[in-house]
């Protein structure tokens, strides 16, 4: 062997470490570990490495994030993305996990985390709301869904409706769904007012769609994922939240109802 | 088509193209006269969605190879058995014709470059790859194929050469190799020495399948970015790998800026005019360098196509 050969785990251990961190490397150290140059310096040899990891990462956010990136600006988003690359540097086999910790950090890394609530910046709230979305939105696409199975329709019992398993709720404290969309619409939305929204998440021939609900409906939805029958989840939503069983079941049912609309959208399999 | 090749059946599956998302829709609705299709395995290992669907339809009317691009086969870490299995998972059901990945790592202490890292080509590499490649093999029940990876650097402690490693390892654990000659050419250039001499060396009786792509010419060094034609020097060396394999099966990486399905396929079918040995007159590629930055190994290459599948009911 040539010189005294580092063992291999070591070598890996600083050529990922000169990724993370470009930089950090003398140039004894770079003509220690790296061949004399054919055509290219050890150090530019190097550095193509370097660049390459965190451009094809960060073009892998913007995939990942298009609204919030187009929200935060992509200079902004970029340098928001790089460090959370570097305090969590990615550590599965797919690139799909790329941006799972990224609203949480976002969230953990705001600035004004120390104060009180009341007196943090809304339109940060707004940006970590944004990422949960589309992190939710993303997840979508690959998740065990219902295609190639019949979806249930109007004929299909209450009793027998099951929400389908491509199906997510996401609650936002601002309209995070039609900011996203005026994005992908081109129409170049204003950031948004702080105001409550709701939203079902479901794919359907492989589409996924954002299906906007109200509060009550968001909570009859969750209920009806933990309890699994519709007539169950009914009871329970009126019971624990004290509403009209009669109205409820009326706004359900009634022609053009919810029921028609979320069986048009595919929410549900039959039993 | 309508019987799917194995590798029994040998490695002269013909002329095939990479299954990327932008040609899905095409490829369902014309059921292309591609001889068979190579699907990055990351790409639908976890998918519960649409590429799961596709590939399942591609692969009942073609032969279907799995490429990986995260095996991380020379790292030091242990070697990941949740991925393997989900691997061996899409494999069982697939059934391709073979499995590859590269002869890389792409990352240590948990962590992942999603880069295919180049090795220090030391007998001490040469016994860690081989005992893993030998653990892959038992794990997948099933012969494992390994790529030359591209490289811009190489290691100043390497003692053996690539093509002399490849044969080792290949006599040793039984494994086939993929030749990419455009990584050939690319490696090659940016260390300085002769791709015609690396194929002198290379085993080609352990060849199953060859690969060809496109590179970014950037005057002082080349990187391999899969987003434009193969360039003519990449057709010269070609022309003698595909002569010297007997006709191994040949496939075409495109996987930045993505032409539509016509012209990948158009592109993939001038292999013919390099099926009669080495001589053909090559015109040199072109020096100067465009503009935009180059990333090795492009994201498209892994990344999905996710967020173009939404719709909203917002109105
Ligand atoms: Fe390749």
């Amino acid at each position: 062997m040539n010189r005294a050969a580092p063992p291999l785990g070591q070598v890996q251990r600083w050529m990922h470490e000169a990724l993370r961190a470009p930089g950090g490397d003398t140039d004894a150290r770079l003509a220690e570990m790296i061949a004399p140059p054919g055509r290219i310096q050890a150090l530019d040899a190097l550095g193509i490495y370097q660049r390459s990891y965190y451009q094809r990462l960060l073009t892998c956010m913007r995939e990942q994030f298009p609204a919030l990136c187009r929200a935060l600006g992509e200079q902004l988003f970029t340098d928001f993305a790089r460090e959370y690359l570097r305090e969590h540097p990615p550590e599965s086999y797919t690139l799909y996990d790329l941006g799972r910790r990224f609203p949480g950090y976002l969230e953990a890394s705001r600035p004004d985390r120390d104060a009180a609530e009341a007196e943090r910046e809304v339109w940060i709230d707004f940006m970590v709301d944004l990422a949960a979305f589309e992190r939710l939105l993303f997840t979508l696409f690959d998740m065990p869904g219902c295609e190639g199975q019949p979806l249930a329709d109007a004929s299909t019992p209450d009793a027998a409706l099951r929400l389908q398993p491509a199906f997510a709720l996401g609650a936002y404290r601002f309209p995070v769904a039609v900011y996203y969309h005026g994005v992908r619409e081109e129409k170049s939305p204003d950031l948004p007012p702080l105001e409550p929204s709701h939203v079902a998440l479901v794919r359907k021939d492989f589409l996924t769609r954002t299906v906007p609900i109200g509060p009550t409906q968001h909570t009859f939805l969750k209920i009806l994922a933990e309890v699994g029958s519709v007539p169950r989840a009914m009871v329970d939503l009126c019971t624990r939240h004290g509403l009209d069983r009669a109205a409820v079941e009326h706004s359900w049912s009634e022609p053009g109802g919810v029921r028609e609309r979320w069986i048009d959208a595919g929410f549900f399999v039959p039993a | 088509m309508t019987e799917k090749s194995t590798e029994v059946l040998g490695r002269d599956l013909g002329l095939g193209l990479g299954l990327r998302n932008v040609h899905f829709e095409h490829i369902l609705e014309h059921w292309p006269a591609v001889d068979w299709f190579e699907a990055i395995s990351e790409n639908f290992m976890d998918s519960g969605g649409r590429p799961r669907d596709v590939i399942r339809r591609v692969a009942e009317r073609y032969p279907v190879v799995l490429h990986g691009v995260s095996l991380s086969v020379g790292s030091t870490d242990p070697l990941n058995l949740d991925y393997l299995a989900r691997l061996k998972a899409l494999a069982a059901e697939i059934q391709p014709a073979w499995v590859s990945d590269h002869l890389c790592w792409t990352g240590i202490l948990g962590q992942n470059s999603h880069d295919l890292l180049p090795l220090p080509l030391t007998e001490e590499a040469l016994d860690h790859v081989a005992a893993r490649v030998d653990r892959v093999q038992d794990f997948l029940g099933r012969r494992l194929i390994l790529e030359n990876p591209s490289s811009y650097l190489t290691f100043s402690h390497s003692t053996v050469e690539e093509p002399a490693f490849l044969r080792a390892l290949a006599e040793r654990t039984g494994c086939g190799l993929l030749l990419d000659v455009n990584n050939v050419f690319v490696s090659a250039f940016n260390a300085g020495t002769d791709p015609q001499a690396y194929l002198d060396d290379f085993p080609f009786e352990r060849v199953v399948q060859l690969h060809l792509a496109g590179h970014s010419h950037r005057g002082t060094h080349i990187i391999d970015t899969h987003d434009c034609p193969v360039r003519a020097e990449v057709w010269e060396l070609f022309a003698r790998a595909w002569e010297a394999t007997d006709g191994a099966a040949t496939l075409l990486e495109w996987d930045g800026d993505i032409p539509n399905f016509e012209t990948c396929h158009a592109e993939l079918l001038k292999a013919r005019d390099f099926m009669d040995g080495p001589t053909h007159a090559a015109a040199p590629a072109p020096l100067a360098a465009d503009g935009r930055d180059a990333v090795s190994t492009p994201v498209d290459f892994m990344s999905p196509t996710a967020m173009a599948a939404v719709r909203g009911d917002q109105t």
